[in-house]
């Protein structure tokens, strides 16, 4: 497999030698930063598609993205810990099939993101205090609780499912 | 203690301890993570409109958001009990995990009156200046409780 003999190749590098020789202090600081980023992404991510689904009505849209930012935070937060932990130890993850779980549903998340703001970021602005949603918000929103909450799922069965 | 040894025994937590199924630890494992989403996420969104953040949505309407808080909870006290309970003697011996435990309770008790508060408040109202001192000490507490759970995996 070409990605198994990358997996091997990067975890001969320098970068990824460096990386496994400070594990003792850097994996517990990053599992840390992890799990505060996963509160930061689904927590505002997770506010936000209750508001698509058409809850919590008197929160104006325009108001509830106000929200994202923390969002991008703990997604800025998890990716960084995430590559550290990727480039480090490549072959545990390419050869355990929750890590490709993980990547997947992150994917349908990112792709449905994209989708929302660029086909209906628009419509957004339309959507007032007491308004309900359109149903192609609520199909987003249900679709981005179903994809993050997986991607959490499969993290946290990869120590069960090397 | 004899208390500890005869919880662990059980038969219902050596199972779980010993099954090596995936419906077993790992699906307790799960649900804590996923209840600590529920309560931590609902926190950090209400503690932030406290701080400032989308103010122009009315307060009492992320008073929704307290039964979320309260589902995870209860997924997490359960869930946390089982963890403890196939491990009885060993975590009770961790200091850090008191001091988890510690930093729950603590945000706890703040919670209850930041529920009063948000749930309370009128279609204008504006954030008492105590409501937010509630709110950084609960980020506070949650924060801290997140470090320490995830230190008892390697302070033993």
């Amino acid at each position: 497999m070409p990605v198994e003999a990358f997996a091997r190749y990067l975890q001969s590098t320098s970068v990824s030698l460096f990386l496994q020789s400070q594990s003792a202090w850097l994996w517990p600081l990053s599992e840390t930063v992890h799990f505060i980023g996963l509160a930061l992404l689904i927590g505002a991510t997770g506010f936000f598609d209750l508001r698509l689904l058409g809850f919590m009505k008197r929160v104006p849209l325009t108001v509830a993205r106000q929200f994202m930012p923390l969002a991008l935070l703990g997604f800025g937060l998890n990716l960084t810990t995430g590559i550290l932990f990727f480039v480090a130890q490549p072959y545990q993850y390419v050869v355990n099939w929750a890590w490709w779980g993980k990547v997947a549903f992150l994917l349908v998340a990112g792709f449905n993101a994209m989708f929302f703001e660029t086909t209906q970021g628009a419509r957004v602005l339309a959507i007032g205090a007491g308004d309900d949603t359109p149903l192609i918000f609520k199909v987003v929103g249900a679709l981005s609780l179903l994809a993050w909450f997986a991607v959490l799922y499969f993290g946290r069965m990869l120590p069960f499912f090397a | 203690m004899a208390f500890l040894e005869w919880l662990q025994h059980l038969p219902i937590f050596v199972t779980i301890a010993e099954s090596g199924s995936i419906w077993g630890y790992p699906t307790i494992l799960v649900l804590h993570t996923v209840g600590f989403v529920f309560v931590v996420g609902s926190a950090l969104i209400v503690n932030a409109r406290l701080l400032g953040l989308g103010r122009l949505a009315p307060l009492s309407e992320f008073g929704l958001l307290f039964p979320i808080m309260w589902a995870g909870f209860t997924v997490n006290a359960i869930s946390g009990f089982i963890l403890f309970a196939i491990a009885a003697t060993a975590k009770a011996a961790q200091a850090i995990f008191w001091i988890k435990l510690s930093l729950v309770a603590m945000a706890l008790v703040v919670t209850v009156p930041i529920a009063r508060i948000v749930k309370g408040a009128g279609e204008h109202d504006a954030v008492p200046a105590r409501g937010r001192v509630l709110a950084v000490m609960s980020l506070v507490a949650w924060t801290g409780a997140i470090v320490a759970g995830r230190l008892m995996a390697y302070i033993k």
